[in-house]
């Protein structure tokens, strides 16, 4: 059973009283739209995602994520996040909207799908765990 | 996943399709007009050293 709070602002609370984090804000829900966990070297795998049907490999360290559901629009926000291959969390930039490393061929976000980057200091790389969340 | 699906990439090389759930449902995501296969996994070579000179063949 939940309560709103101020009967207009849509926040809510349990009936124990904590507010509940995943209801909306003033009634618009910014919601994850899609997500997904893969390992980007080896046999390349999704671990678990959410709205996503697949993702494509196009290189050394260049991904595109497929939505199962197209996005309302293509101005979502997207963040991509990798950690080394050994387990340890080192941190790489990830080039967004970009394709071809050496090249960086700027490629725009659709409603259907983002691509993006992953590289070293130095060059494109395959990280083991790369992990994509998309907002709108 | 025990399947993938390859397609050519504009640049001469090969995009692999790794589906989340089945393949029927990832052949939306093969560019329009490219030819394509479904492979198994274990066809997909694992040492990735050279990953930007790999093909599509016929």
């Amino acid at each position: 059973m939940t309560t709103t709070i101020d009967g207009s602002a849509g926040v809510t609370t349990n009936a124990g009283g904590s507010v509940n984090p995943s209801t909306t804000i003033d009634g618009i829900n910014y919601s994850c739209r899609a997500w997904v966990n893969f390992n980007g070297t080896g046999t390349v795998a999704i671990r678990a995602s959410g709205n996503v049907s697949s993702i494509t490999d196009n290189g050394t360290g260049d991904y595109t994520v497929n939505f199962t559901t197209a996005i309302s629009d293509a101005n979502y926000s997207y963040s991509v996040n990798n950690n080394g291959n050994y387990g340890v969390a080192q941190t790489y930039a990830s080039s967004l909207n970009t394709s071809t490393p050496a090249t960086l061929t700027e490629v725009a976000p659709t409603t259907t799908a983002c691509r993006f980057t992953t590289n070293s200091s130095v060059a494109a790389f395959d990280p083991k765990y790369i992990n994509v969340n998309v907002f709108r | 996943m025990t399947q993938r699906i390859i397609y050519p990439t504009d640049d001469g090389g090969v995009a692999i399709i790794v589906p989340a759930e089945s393949v029927e449902a990832a052949m939306k995501d093969i560019p329009a007009g490219k030819p394509y296969k479904i492979i198994d996994t274990a066809d997909v070579p694992t040492d990735r050293t050279f990953r930007n000179a790999w093909e599509y063949s016929e």
